[in-house]
């Protein structure tokens, strides 16, 4: 799915454009949103392919918003990949579950941040 | 409390029942007897509503799949459960601190106490209230006491106003207070005239505007336990709200032990007592400095690390278990310690590291540190100003990157940070004002150029837009690192080149096409 959407999230409108950057060399469309309140009512609307999310975002934090689209039924199906940072590892491991469907550490290579979309765009089309 | 909305009030199946039954049960431990079905039901659809779902089968797969959400609905089971004296430190509070506190502002004229129980169910909140001030012995100082309690529920409140208790109600009670304030009948317990005359009771919906004039102002404390539990966000910030404009000056609102006002309001003063959690109505309008507004967040962290710390492994804790993962590891050393000036530089690497990794309060606290030994870090208030920024409150974050830039205006990074909060805030002009400022003092700031060039090029301005593009390329160039690299997100300067030139070749297509 090369020409899938992909809904891009984070505060940082510098780190917004690289994601981006990434995002554009594999092909992928993109739109972006700068915080939680922006990337669901985004999603909600645009229905993307798939869904990079941060998790520090402003208004409503990327858990939150990961976990109201995965209990919608609408929305359910969209894979969500978060970014989180370093510090978070633990936490994730120990249980927040929100019902991602993977997880990545910041900062992230390019190739890994490719590798990841395309799996979980696969999985959807498989 | 059994203030609800949503769309799912039928009644629970049996079926239905055994099911989350069995769930708890297995992921918990807890049991619920049959007579739960309705304390179930008001719990699943308090928790439904928060989320809005609009079935139990989709609340089940997000209980089967989320831990913390099964100690969220375990919380809200137990809290429906009312006794007599429950977390009675509370009380101890009201009675030890809060009372005498709040007397000493009290001028001649005023001569009443006045407290209310917001949701008080059937009854036993306001009466452990109204016990609690005749054990502090305020009446005999010739203060009048009220003490009113209101409630959505007409049965909880018949019931309460007939003040009759089985002895399961008691148990938390010492002996000497239930010979002191309890009759037995043969019906049960029954409470003392004396208690019962402080004690009124009024039908009141919480989330219905505007309160009555009877409900607004002038009361000295009000308890509204599990506000933030029962209500969905913007329901809660409603009421705690009225619940604000509701108190006197230095008036306290008591929550749940186990909840707090983050996020909700930051009107109140957030004050902790042994342990104990309170917020407090500020008694003239006065602006919270930075210091003053990080201490209180202090407060607040160490309060609710304390409260996960005592509670390990019981379900009523769970709020606190919850948020402290987000707060990261605690410190081992208290920030009241008085920092050496040498330990300045440890501790704003130590900010750093906190913002990088996403700990702001953890950032926030070596920020104080800093500060109360150094008043004009400029670069503790801009940490600040990007804990503010991430926080989404862009105001806040505004005035303390001005403050850094009044102490250094030659800190490009200050500079920087205030345009992106122009930018943010959708005030273009400013922002590109920033942005060149930033480069009069550090003309290898990469980002600035960027940043300007897409100012332009959002203006339609290509020409000035490549310009400011070939400008960052050739900064990169010369120094592929620098003060700016922290605002790359871990990113690569390769990949920022990458970006930088993908935007100059499309603006210079736009030129050529025109």
């Amino acid at each position: 799915m090369s020409n899938a959407r992909i809904l891009a999230v984070d505060d940082s409108p510098t780190v917004l454009e690289m994601i981006k950057a990434i995002l554009v060399s594999g092909g992928y469309e993109v739109i972006t949103a700068v915080d939680g309140a922006e990337a669901l009512e985004t999603a909600r609307n645009e229905m993307p392919d798939l869904i990079l999310l941060d998790v520090m975002l402003p208004k409503l934090d990327g858990y939150r918003v990961c976990r109201l689209l995965k209990f919608d039924q609408k929305y359910k199906s969209i894979p969500i990949i978060m970014l989180t940072a370093k510090s978070e590892e633990q936490a994730i491991a120990t249980g927040i579950r929100t019902g991602a469907d993977q997880y990545l550490t910041k900062p992230v290579e390019p190739e890994k941040l490719l590798a990841a979309v395309a799996e979980e765009l696969n999985k959807v089309q498989g | 409390m059994a203030e609800h909305g949503g769309s799912i009030s039928k009644n629970l199946t049996t079926e239905e029942f055994l099911r989350f039954r069995d769930h708890i049960n297995q992921q918990s431990g807890i049991y619920l007897e049959e007579s739960k079905i309705d304390s179930l039901r008001i719990s699943l659809v308090t928790r439904c509503t928060r989320f809005g779902l609009t079935s139990l089968d989709e609340y089940f797969e997000l209980l089967s799949i989320d831990e913390s959400e099964l100690r969220e609905l375990v919380n809200l089971l137990t809290v429906n459960e009312t006794s007599f004296f429950r977390y009675s430190a509370q009380f101890d509070v009201l009675r030890d601190k809060v009372i005498p506190e709040i007397l000493e502002q009290k001028t001649e004229g005023e001569r009443s106490f006045r407290v209310w129980s917001a949701g008080c169910s059937t009854g036993e909140e306001p009466y452990t209230i109204a016990m609690t001030l005749i054990d502090s012995g305020i009446e005999s100082m010739g203060y009048k006491l009220e003490v009113m309690g209101t409630d959505v529920s007409t049965s909880a409140l018949e019931r309460a106003e007939k003040g009759v208790y089985a002895p399961r109600s008691l148990l938390n009670v010492p002996s000497n207070v239930v010979d002191r304030f309890f009759e037995p009948t043969p019906e049960g317990h029954r409470i003392t005239q004396e208690v019962r005359s402080l004690v009124e009771f009024k039908y009141h919906n919480l989330i219905k505007e505007p309160y009555p004039v009877s409900l607004i102002g002038s009361w000295d404390v009000i308890f509204c336990r599990n506000v933030t539990i029962y209500f969905r966000m913007e329901s809660t910030r409603r009421v705690v709200e009225n619940l604000f404009q509701s108190l006197n000056p230095g008036g306290y609102l008591f929550i749940g032990h186990s909840e707090a006002l983050t996020g909700i309001t930051d009107k109140f003063e957030a004050l902790e007592f042994d342990g104990i959690f309170l917020y407090r109505k500020p008694r003239k309008k006065v602006a919270q400095s930075f210091a003053e507004l990080v201490k209180s967040r202090l407060r607040e962290r160490r309060s609710r690390a304390l409260a996960s710390k005592d509670g390990e492994g019981e379900a009523k804790d769970s709020k606190a278990a919850r948020k402290a993962p987000q707060h990261g590891p605690a410190e081992s050393d208290s920030p009241s310690e008085p920092v050496k000036p040498d330990e300045v530089p440890a501790l704003l690497d130590r900010a750093r590291e906190a913002l990088a990794g996403g700990r702001p309060i953890e950032a926030l606290e070596a920020v104080e540190r800093v500060l109360a030994v150094n008043k004009d870090s400029a670069e503790a208030y801009l940490f600040a100003a990007y804990v503010h920024a991430d926080n989404g409150d862009f105001e806040a974050a505004l005035a303390e990157a001005e403050r850094a830039l009044s102490i250094d205006p030659l800190s490009a990074a200050a500079r920087y940070s205030l345009g992106l909060i122009h930018l943010r805030t959708d005030r273009p002009e400013e922002a590109t004002a920033d942005f060149k400022r930033t480069i009069y003092t550090d003309a290898d700031f990469v980002l600035a150029y960027l940043n300007l060039g897409n100012l332009y090029r959002a203006r339609g301005r290509f020409a000035d837009a490549c310009r400011e593009y070939e400008d960052a390329l050739r900064a990169l160039y010369r120094n592929p690192e620098g003060e700016w690299s922290v605002f790359l997100g871990g990113f690569k300067p390769d990949l920022l080149a990458k970006v930088c030139e993908r935007s100059l070749l499309e603006c210079r297509k736009k030129i050529e096409s025109a």
